[in-house]
């Protein structure tokens, strides 16, 4: 009987222990980019987590002001120059950088990411904080796209930055927030942090673990306020969605997203949600948050290649309840928990 | 029928099994943890109990679900009023341009969520399972 007892003690003991333990974690959230930030770090000190947490927010509110696209910022100031002609402007060296890459970028993905059309978005009114429906001018449209504003059309020296093409108007909207990332990124890496995501609206990066699981991530349903699916988001990937919910307006019925084909001039029509998965690199979180764009912009059947133009190799596709697309190496890592929608899950085949 | 507890006549009716062998006592170890692994894991209540409201960085409360309330809030913008009534709850009227926050309806299942960026007020459904994931990919 003693041996009873003393087996009842263990076990109360163990199961009270599992019950009590808090957790070391610490969570906070502010709206930055105009979106929501979500910090969640792991295994700190609450002080610690907290003024890093902090920290981090001041970087990202730095960004957000430094590249503002419509109110007096860096961005602002060098559109200015661009429109004045071959007129060079000293820039400073970590925007003359994102500015490199982003060319880049907008090269692999043959033109379908491209922060110059600055006007076009201007256009269709996605240039405030709080838009609202555009009559919209078919000429003036046109007109913009004739003007063909490039990335390329940038020329980086010395320093120094000026446009060959006056139309170029820079919003790095589709960008910043994944630049910011890496940056937050790299701040908890060289601070010692070994667990955290870091969500800024919607684009996410891991660093390590929640404890001895691994991060999980919700994907968003493109029509209702809950997560269609979930996934493990292993340490240091980033994962990224773009949406026709986040920012649009309706219009007589129609509904018009921010994302606009850069080609046509009008708003993509018939995407819910394009979802991109990240492996560890340099610039994991820009590469979360530009990918998702030409996928989403590419027709249906050059989505696979839109897809490898970029080098994503796990991308989810929805384009309605009934009409969803998973690249195989993204349906093995899926957990459904809209169970009517995983039933009409395609594969696509690349 | 009603049982009669008769702690006299279970002793003796104990005393008459054998002692219990190494073998008994493993069956009951694992029986007990099996028991604590399914308590953990499968006493899932699906439906909310509670909601957390957010306004900027700061947690404004923890709200249970199951009454009949209205929270006013002043946010950045403006009024915001968040109806909660029996089991769910919605953005009732809020100050922003889109009302994209309306247009999400009412929130009844854990792990549901709906935000007002321009007036910065979230609502975030809980349950005692803690959520399904660390961070949504909105």
């Amino acid at each position: 009987m003693q041996l009873f007892i003393r087996l009842f003690v263990l076990f109360s003991a163990f199961t009270l222990l599992s019950c009590t333990k808090e957790e070391p974690i610490y969570n906070t959230q502010s709206y930055v980019f105009g979106t929501l930030v979500d910090i969640t770090i792991y295994g700190e000190p609450q002080l610690e987590a907290e003024n890093m947490a902090s920290e981090m927010m001041r970087m990202f509110q730095n960004l957000h002001n430094r590249l503002h696209a419509w109110r007096p910022s860096e961005i602002k100031t060098l559109n200015h120059v661009f429109s004045k002609g071959k007129s060079p402007a000293s820039i400073d060296a970590d925007i003359s950088k994102m500015i490199a890459e982003a060319t880049t970028l907008s090269i692999d993905s043959h033109g379908a990411f491209n922060p110059a059309i600055g006007q076009l978005i201007a256009l269709w009114g996605f240039q405030h904080d709080e838009f609202k429906p555009v009559k919209i001018n078919p000429n003036k449209i046109q007109a913009l796209l004739a003007e063909k504003p490039q990335m390329v059309d940038i020329v980086l020296k010395e320093g120094k930055a000026f446009s060959n093409n006056p139309a170029v108007k820079l919003d790095l909207g589709g960008y910043a927030k994944g630049y910011a990332l890496d940056q937050a990124l790299s701040y908890l890496r060289k601070s010692g942090v070994k667990n955290a995501l870091i969500n800024i609206g919607g684009n996410i990066i891991a660093l390590g673990k929640r404890g001895d699981k691994p991060w999980r991530v919700g994907i968003q349903h493109p029509r209702k306020p809950e997560a269609i699916a979930t996934l493990e988001l292993p340490s240091g990937w980033a994962i990224g969605t773009s949406g026709d919910y986040q920012r649009y307006f309706e219009l007589n019925g129609k509904r018009y997203c921010h994302i606009i084909n850069p080609e046509t001039g009008y708003p993509v029509e018939g995407v819910q949600s394009v979802t991109v998965l990240i492996p560890p690199q340099s610039n994991a979180g820009v590469l979360s948050d530009v990918s998702s764009k030409p996928i989403f912009i590419a027709k249906t059947s050059k989505r696979a290649q839109a897809a490898a133009d970029m080098h994503v190799n796990d991308y989810l596709v929805i384009e309605s309840d009934y009409n969803i697309f998973a690249s195989p190496a993204m349906a093995k890592r899926l957990t459904w928990l809209d169970k009517a929608a995983a039933s009409h899950v395609v594969q696509i085949q690349p | 029928m009603l049982f009669k507890f008769n702690l006299k006549r279970l002793s003796t009716q104990i005393a008459q099994y054998p002692k219990p062998l190494k073998g008994d006592w493993l069956v009951f170890l694992m029986s007990v943890v099996v028991v604590i692994y399914l308590f953990q894991n499968l006493w899932i209540t699906q439906a909310a109990s509670q909601l957390n409201i957010r306004q900027g960085n700061e947690l404004v409360g923890t709200y249970d679900l199951n009454q009949t309330k209205e929270i006013h809030l002043h946010g950045r913008i403006g009024d915001t009023i968040i109806q909660i009534e029996q089991g769910k709850v919605r953005f009732k009227q809020s100050p922003c341009n889109n009302q994209y926050c309306l247009h999400q309806g009412w929130l009844s299942r854990a792990g549901q969520v709906a935000i007002c960026i321009p007036n910065q007020v979230s609502l975030q459904l809980i349950s005692n399972r803690g959520p399904e994931y660390d961070s949504l990919n909105y």
